[in-house]
């Protein structure tokens, strides 16, 4: 009997053609686009890239940037993102954006080795920019999700389908296992605590595209299974003031 | 089958079987049956561990504990690259391979994803929690840019004491040395510790006495204590080393313990005898019983002659007024049993006293500490086997060159009104700021939370959110604390598992050198401290030009170590910094015995402390060009180096007479009694309806740092006010009600905890809980409103924090006041009323006015310069020592002359005026 992420896999088998290619060269853009987005504040590149070239294929997407995101002077608009990146994902208060705090409640603990495999396994190796950086950051995790689909893409363009089937393989068992269980619930709360339009958008726009590249590599119990882990949710005491009313120490 | 049938037994059934093994059971000698080669794990002392998963021997690395102040040795299992365990270190002598809940737990601030991992710097208004992050780089070239836009004004105006305005503000300098010499680099004095919110009183009680600032109790050899104030089986200071060996001696040495606490503490509850006096009325039970002592003639004679300043009739007549009835009446501890517990304590021996907290920390806590040593001293059982023992700890030079201090006092550091507050009076420094006698430009705190921690602490919350008060501020805190979230940029330090530190603590009786070193790599690419003060100092001083590069010229932080240890006599043929690092402490004593957890050598005999260390000769080579006065004191070069006893020369005690100098000069010389009093406090002549307002800690926490680790939150948590049930029913209250404590500052609403351990006068609330910071498990944000919290989904917090009380903080309604003696904060004088919680109350409420605190600084400067109030007392005022007597001030770079007959507010106002 086998079990549904077995037959997961062998239903993602592709079959080859000059769509697939170009579908896994776009699929890697999206997850370079949130990954560049999520893992570290905007920097005048990235922002002259969204409001310039981007800023169409993103409305007509269903991603409109705001208004005051289009036309904000440039240092006041990186100097709000800026903070809002930190209180978001940095300062303590914010959204962890590490698989380890969500798993375990910890930073650098086993998601972080298991992510860290995964990149070895594919022949990355991790490099902190910033101090408080680990290889298990959400957004790390999807930029490592758009390498593969890229190699992917590279490998059947080369007509290397050995190649290609192991850079897809990587990113499915990656994607289901590292990010599925987890990453789309995160982006929700978070989009909730956000303040500003933008990383509400982004990370909305993040969860759509996990559900959608979860419902390709998983069959529906899966998906059943993936949707259930993700709606965990901080569990709200309930409160009984007589019960905690005798002092009892 | 075949077997069977070749068998040379029969079947045997199951019921034979079990017969047979019920005999065997039975027998005489069964217990020699079995194998002989296996055993029990737990009877390995510790120092291996290993994986759980692969089998693997798990890395093991020594280091120092800094989750409270005791620096017990320890181990951390390190595994693929992560603490896995934190255990005691074998090989300190003094902590002997233990540790307690709290250094257990301590490896879990590393991972705690509350830690701030990376600078930041403030966006928004101080304290709105607005935050950029940036570099180490950015964020030490910043703080680099402001403390030299201060050294630049101090040349540019020729004023030195402007550079007393970069300030630095510690709760815990463990950094042997490092502050000092960052801070005396930039040629400030304003260095400002906690020491007065702690123990100053005691040290200021001890240190003119014999010298050091805390006695080490032979607790295990003893045969009779008597503590004062001192929860040591839970909290004091060396709690664990103290604890086990308070243990030794009631368990394993039959010692009877006597304790005085106003709460049933669990040192209380382990006594043979506990009592409750009235707060801060210790003295005068100390005194009755050393009146007793010299009155009934059970004094060592001796000792007194020979190793202190006064004679046995000046002590009688001293002791005159304090007579058991005396102290009954002041104490409500009974008179019969403080002469029966005095005559004990007197004939039988070895005895010690010890205390801490307790007596310290009042108004003239320096005198009841005073009272409490002298006990010892009278029954000559100072430096005895299983007496009242020197503190024994261990030097390391300091790397060269090396700094010299700032050349202008700081006004801030050392409030010149205390001037024999040794240990500083830092409870003042936001009072001083804000009424203009002492300005700040550069506030930088380091292990420091008073926005929580201090008495009325809504003052500092209100002084550090003054940007005109304190124009730029640093903070480097690894967690966002109360004062933390004020800062203007915070450099994260490192936990204490991830840094470096030289330390030697009088934890024991045995004498030794520890290290604190990373057991694994800063996590995160995070920068511990000692580097963040190399890079500030190569910043300020980038070509050397300043002079001041030269203090920090270490390429590494482990250079800056090699250079405290690897010229140690001794340590440096053993390996020196890399015997450190392999071993975590030295010297190595012995072994700690299975059995008897006494320290032994190879052949398993005991390794006995030195004991008599005042007794020890003075070395030939100091002997030589030293001259002997009339009364036996032998000095050189102007300092006083030992004392004759007969023809023996003798190193004697820390004192200018080298003698145990009962009767102080320095309190003569500044107006105060010379000889231990019992002072009257304001809150024993209280009204009906007031209580006495005290704090306690428990033995799972420290003050402020540990309310957000998981293992320690869950063990408690809230912090219900004490209440005894006659006080309770007088005003209605039954336990769990919810209640409002008032004092002349503010009130808070909390809950009532009824019980029959605590003194009908007294209200006692412990201090950890009831944060507004430091993390979702301490502020239990998470229960609070979790759609807004950014959960991060901890399935720990999820699932298993299942209490919904952080509790409520009593500092903000603790009122300031100060011993004008030892300088120490009066924790345990604030006097309150406790009622039933009004309509409108809810629990957590706290309310306090800064104003009103205000005036509690500006009473508690006249508080000491008022006339005394009982007998015994010869006040400041009164004394003729001081008329006339003058302090420089230095205020502005200016010297100012005042008279030290001007009240305190005139002074100010003319200071002020100057």
């Amino acid at each position: 009997m086998q079990t549904s992420q077995q037959a997961a896999l062998r239903e993602s088998v592709p079959v080859v053609s000059d769509e697939l290619i170009a579908e896994r060269a776009a699929l890697a853009g999206l997850y370079r686009l949130v990954a560049r987005c999520l893992e570290e504040e905007p920097d005048r590149e990235l922002l002259r890239l969204l409001r310039g070239e981007l800023r169409e294929p993103l409305a007509a997407a269903g991603w409109p940037l705001s208004a005051e995101f289009l036309e904000d002077p440039e240092d006041v608009l990186l100097e709000a993102l800026a903070v809002e990146y930190t209180g978001l994902f940095v300062a303590p208060g914010g959204v962890s954006p590490y698989a380890s705090v969500f798993e375990t409640g910890a930073l650098f603990r086993a998601p972080c080795d298991r992510v860290m495999t995964a990149y070895r396994e594919a022949g990355f190796d991790y490099q902190r920019r910033l101090s408080g950086e680990f290889p298990d950051h959400v957004g790390t995790m999807l930029g490592f999700l758009g390498h593969l689909s890229e190699a992917e893409a590279r490998a059947w363009q080369a007509d290397d389908t050995v190649a290609a089937d192991q850079a897809r393989q990587r990113h499915d068992r990656f994607l289901r296992e590292q990010l599925g269980p987890w990453a789309p619930g995160w982006c929700q709360r978070a989009a909730r605590a956000a303040l500003q339009p933008f990383y509400r958008q982004v990370l909305q726009f993040t969860e759509q595209l996990l559900w959608q590249t979860l419902g390709e590599v998983t069959d529906r119990r899966g998906l059943k299974e993936l949707m259930a882990q993700n709606q965990r949710e901080p569990k709200k005491l309930d409160y009984n003031a007589d019960f905690r009313k005798a002092s009892g120490l | 089958m075949s077997n069977r049938a070749t068998s040379d037994l029969g079947r045997i059934s199951r019921r034979d079987f079990i017969k047979l093994g019920a005999a065997v059971g039975g027998a005489a000698g069964a217990l020699s049956l079995g194998s002989r080669r296996l055993m029990a794990m737990e009877q390995e002392l510790g120092g291996d561990d290993f994986s759980a998963i692969t089998g693997a021997k798990r890395q093991a690395v020594p280091y120092t504990c800094l989750v409270c102040n005791i620096e017990d040795g320890g181990v951390a299992f390190v595994e693929n690259g992560r603490i896995v365990k934190l255990e005691g270190n074998m090989d300190h002598p003094n902590t002997r391979g233990k540790l307690c809940a709290k250094g257990n737990s301590g490896f879990l601030h590393v991972y705690d994803p509350d830690r701030i991992m990376t600078p930041l710097l403030r966006t928004g208004k101080r304290g709105e929690g607005k935050w950029k992050r940036i570099s180490y780089d950015e964020a030490t070239s910043l703080l680099a840019k402001k403390l030299r836009d201060v050294i630049d004004r101090a040349q540019s105006e020729g004023d030195e004491a402007i550079l007393n305005e970069i300030a630095f503000k510690w709760g815990r300098n463990r950094t042997g040395g490092g502050i000092h010499r960052f801070m005396h680099a930039l040629g400030s004095n304003t260095m400002i510790n906690h020491t007065n919110i702690c123990e100053s009183s005691k040290k200021v009680g001890l240190e003119p006495s014999w010298g050091p600032d805390i006695e080490s109790c032979d607790w295990a050899n003893t045969k009779y204590i008597l503590n004062f104030g001192s929860n040591v089986l839970e909290t004091a200071y060396f709690m664990n080393p103290n604890a086990q060996r308070l243990v030794d001696g009631v368990v394993g040495n039959k010692a009877k313990l006597v304790s005085f606490d106003v709460r049933l503490s669990n040192t209380s509850g382990f006594a043979d005898e506990a009592y409750y006096p009235y707060p801060g009325t210790d003295s005068a039970i100390a005194l009755a019983m050393a009146h007793v002592i010299m009155n009934e003639g059970l004094y060592d004679a001796a000792f007194i002659r020979d190793w202190t300043n006064v004679t046995a009739e000046q002590l009688i007549e001293h002791l005159k007024p304090y007579t058991p009835e005396f102290a009954e009446q002041e104490s409500t501890v009974p008179a019969r049993d403080i002469r029966r517990i005095a005559r004990e304590f007197a004939t039988t021996k070895p005895a010690t006293t010890f205390s801490y907290r307790g007596p310290a920390k009042h108004v003239y806590g320096a005198y009841q500490e005073a009272a409490i040593h002298m006990l010892n001293v009278i029954t000559g059982n100072v430096e005895k086997k299983g007496g009242y023992c020197l503190p024994r700890g261990m030097d390391w030079p300091q790397p060269q060159p090396e700094p010299p201090k700032g050349k202008t006092a700081s006004l801030l550091a050392a409030p010149p009104l205390y001037p024999l507050a040794s240990h500083h009076v830092s409870t003042h420094a936001p009072y001083m700021v804000m009424k203009g006698e002492a300005k700040v430009a550069v506030w930088m705190a380091f292990y420091d939370n008073p926005v929580y921690t201090y008495p009325s602490s809504h003052v500092w919350k209100s002084f550090l959110t003054n940007e005109k008060l304190v124009p730029f501020f640093t903070s480097f805190s690894p967690y966002m604390s109360e004062t933390a979230e004020l800062a203007d940029l915070i450099i994260p330090d490192v936990t204490y598992l991830e840094r470096h530190d030289p330390e030697s603590m009088p934890s024991g009786l045995y004498p030794c050198l520890s290290i604190r070193q990373p057991v694994i790599k800063p996590l995160g690419g995070t920068q511990e401290f000692r580097q963040t003060l190399i890079d500030v100092i190569q910043k300020v001083d980038p070509d050397g030009s300043l002079g001041i590069k030269q203090y920090f010229a270490f390429n590494t932080v482990e250079d800056w170590m090699r250079a405290h240890f690897d010229a140690i006599p001794g340590l440096k043929d053993e390996g020196g910094w890399d015997l450190m690092k392999r071993k975590g402490v030295w010297p190595i004593y012995g072994k700690v015995d299975k059995e008897t957890a006494k320290i032994v050598d190879k052949n398993g005999n005991e390794v006995e402390p030195e004991y008599g260390l005042h007794k020890k000769p003075v070395s030939a080579a100091d002997m030589e060009g030293a001259t002997i006065a009339a009364d036996g004191t032998i000095s050189k070069d102007g300092k006083a180096i030992g004392v004759m006893q007969g023809e023996q020369s003798a190193v004697g005690f820390g004192t200018p007479s080298r003698r145990i100098e009962l009767f102080k000069q320095s309190y003569k010389d500044y107006g105060f009694n010379p000889l231990p009093v019992y002072k009257r406090l304001p809150s024993r002549e209280k009204r009906s309806d007031e209580l006495v307002l005290t704090t306690f800690k428990v033995n799972v926490h420290t003050q402020s740092r540990t309310a957000s680790l998981k293992y320690l939150a869950e063990l408690y948590h809230k912090n219900p006010a004490w209440i005894n049930p006659k006080t309770a029913v007088a005003r209605g209250i039954a336990d769990g009600d919810l209640i409002r404590v008032t004092s002349g500052v503010g009130h808070i609403v909390t809950r009532a905890h009824v019980t029959e351990g605590i003194h009908p006068e007294v209200v006692a609330i412990s201090t950890a809980c009831g944060h507004s910071a430091y993390g979702r498990l301490a502020q239990l944000k998470q229960q609070e409103a979790a759609a807004e919290w950014a959960q991060g989904g901890d399935p720990d917090i999820t699932h298993n924090v299942w209490w919904n009380d952080k509790g409520v903080h009593p500092n903000p309604i603790i009122r300031l006041s100060v011993d004008p003696i030892g300088g120490s904060q009066g924790w345990f004088d604030t006097l309150v009323t406790v009622s039933k919680a009004e309509p409108g109350d809810t629990y957590g409420d706290v309310e306090a006015s800064v104003d009103a605190s205000v005036k509690d600084y500006e009473q508690s400067l006249q508080r000491g310069l008022a006339p005394g109030q009982s007998q015994g007392s010869g006040h400041r005022l009164g004394s003729p020592a001081r008329a006339g007597r003058a302090w420089r001030w230095a205020l502005r770079g200016k010297w100012t002359v005042v008279s030290c007959q001007l009240s305190v507010s005139s002074s100010l106002s003319e200071l002020r005026g100057a």
